[in-house]
């Protein structure tokens, strides 16, 4: 069937009715100027020559040989299996099921997916997955409200801040206030009147938060308040402790870092994760396994679809109908590559080459690390020249570290380092002898 | 699809005679103050297999026609608006295991809440069977 909206008819019985001569018209409001000399399509060029100016538009991409930059999206290797498998056009062409049972393969991808998050989270229930980190937890934010019918949503300190302006963005219009609260002051801010506490861990700064012991003090004072942990790198879930078997409702985390290429900062993978209580609330699509009505042959299903928005409509706890199928393929693939083994491993590596990095800054002059608790594979310098340091790391063909004054403008002279498995000893003792050059001097000589 | 219609409109619901009905097809039982309140044999037709019910919790006071109860099926979710205004003294517990009772018997075991009424003059507002049947004919054209 064509796709034909308006023939000629329509659109001047349209403009008659609204009292207008042409369509150009419609657009009278936008200032002239803007509207002139727009289109500047410079003429068609040939298969090799659009190729050749291509090719020499992505010269202009720097390549790193090893980085320090991590803050939200980590550069992890990935294994040739999952670049293997999601290019298979089954999957690489495939968008989230609409007509579900007719896709069987990719259904049982996403049952794979939400078992394999359910396990590794220790968390009763998984959904088909989310945009990226960020959204999961506005959707988290909004499902705690509905949940504990009050509207007060405390973030915790820590909460990635690129996030919460996602969570603001998200809250906005729903009558839910958001409250940015410090460790120290949590306690003073909780009362029956709170929905929930988001909690990052390990949190923007690098700093493993002790999630049981808050979230038991929380517990303790307001008992009904919803326990929201957040985790933008989740490979550390290979040492740490699972949120399913702390006291936590809502787990999500970006899964950027598990079989994902970090790119332009995108696209992520929102995993979102709660209780068996809270299943008919949490947002998104569910996958579920079924037998046929014989009972011989086992099958996909698209299931509980009554919480979703196209049923439900403005009662559902969320709009999104979708989920991220592609990158979850990715994240499955990742962790069935690794294994529980394979992970556990790759955790390690991030823990031992980052504190050997620590360790090492800490004993030059003029440098100090400014987390007081553990840290996974993230960590916060102070250093005696910023500016030289990453422009020496430039030069060395390093990925030089995040400056936090970017989102926190108080915090001077402040790098978030951020190493992983992927950085080689050479890559880090490249990065000490950088630093080593811009020491506070002492002596006063140069 | 025609034949699905057809046998929807010659369907009996088995309505009973001893309950009052309301227009968005909840039915309630009056033994003195105390109302009986479920969802019709047409209603529970018209949603399907039923999966799961949100029960509200007893001693909360609703006024008529307020949201209490959510019915949930495998296609569709429906709200339970009360007959008549009053306190919530007892909630189906069975339905929570078995919230298909709904469909076996709508108006029997599968009742879903009892009130205790605090307006009796609001009765006169209900249904009776003859009015109710109008209301399903009037749906179902």
């Amino acid at each position: 069937m064509d796709f034909i909206p308006h023939d000629d008819k329509t659109i001047n019985e349209m403009l008659k009715e609204l009292g207008l001569k042409e369509l150009d018209d419609l657009f009278d409001d936008i200032p002239k100027d803007l509207l002139e000399n727009q289109l500047n399509i410079p003429p068609g060029l040939s298969e090799p020559d659009l190729l050749d100016k291509l090719k020499k538009i992505s010269r202009e991409n720097k390549m790193y040989q090893s980085s320090f930059l991590g803050a939200g999206i980590y550069y992890h290797y990935i294994p040739s299996l999952v670049d293997f498998v999601i290019s298979r056009s089954e999957f690489y062409t495939a968008y989230t099921p609409y007509q579900a049972e007719a896709s069987q393969g990719f259904l049982q991808a996403i049952y794979e997916y939400q078992s394999i998050i359910s396990r590794l989270t220790e968390m009763d229930v998984s959904n088909a997955s989310m945009y990226d980190g960020s959204t999961a937890l506005a959707e988290a934010a909004i499902m705690s409200t509905i949940l504990t019918n009050k509207n007060i949503v405390i973030i915790m300190e820590g909460v990635h801040p690129e996030y919460i302006e996602v969570v603001k963005t998200y809250c906005w219009g729903q009558n839910i206030e958001l409250r940015i609260v410090s460790q120290d002051d949590l306690m003073n801010n909780l009362s029956e009147e709170i929905a929930s506490v988001m909690i990052q861990s390990p949190n923007f700064f690098g700093d493993i938060e002790d999630v049981a012991e808050i979230s038991k003090n929380i517990k303790n004072s307001a008992p009904n308040c919803i326990i929201v942990q957040l985790m933008t790198d989740p490979t550390c879930l290979g040492v740490l402790k699972p949120p399913g078997l702390i006291d936590v409702d809502i787990f999500v985390a970006e899964g950027q870092s598990f079989g994902i290429n970090p790119s332009f900062g995108g696209p992520g993978l929102g995993i979102f994760t709660t209780k068996q209580k809270f299943l008919r609330k949490i947002p998104g699509r569910l996958v579920g396994k079924t037998k046929e009505l014989n009972g011989e042959r086992e099958g996909f299903i698209l299931t509980l679809q009554a919480r979703e928005q196209h049923i439900r409509r403005e009662k559902a706890s969320s709009n999104i109908c979708t989920n991220e199928a592609l990158c979850a393929l990715s994240a499955l693939i990742y962790l069935l590559s690794l294994g529980s083994y394979g992970l556990r491993e790759i955790a390690t590596q991030n823990i031992q080459k980052t504190h050997y990095l620590k360790e090492k800054l800490a004993l030059i002059p003029g440098y100090k690390i400014l987390n007081t608790k553990p840290t996974y594979n993230e960590f916060l310098l102070k250093c005696p020249d910023i500016d030289k340091l990453i422009k020496e790391c430039k030069i060395n063909d390093l990925l030089p570290p995040l400056r936090i004054s970017n989102y926190y403008p108080n915090m001077k002279n402040v790098l978030l380092v951020c190493v992983t498995e992927t950085n080689s000893k050479d890559s880090l003792d490249k990065f000490l002898e950088i630093a080593s050059k811009f020491k506070e001097n002492i002596m006063g000589d140069s | 699809m025609y034949e699905i219609i057809k046998k929807v409109k010659n369907m009996d619901y088995n309505l009973p005679e001893d309950v009052k009905y309301t227009a968005s097809h909840e039915w309630v039982r009056i033994d003195g103050d105390i109302g009986t309140v479920g969802i019709t044999s047409y209603a529970q037709h018209q949603l399907g297999d039923i999966v799961f019910i949100e029960l509200p919790n007893i001693g909360l006071v609703f006024e008529k026609g307020s949201h209490v109860a959510e019915i949930e099926s495998v296609k569709a979710v429906g709200d339970l608006l009360i007959p008549v205004s009053g306190e919530i003294i007892e909630v189906n517990k069975k339905l929570e295991e078995s919230p298909e009772i709904v469909n076996s018997s709508p108006f029997g075991d599968g009742w879903i809440l009892k009130i205790k009424i605090n307006h009796s003059d609001e009765l006169e507002t209900l249904l009776s069977v003859k009015e109710y049947e109008k209301v399903i004919e009037s749906e179902e054209h």
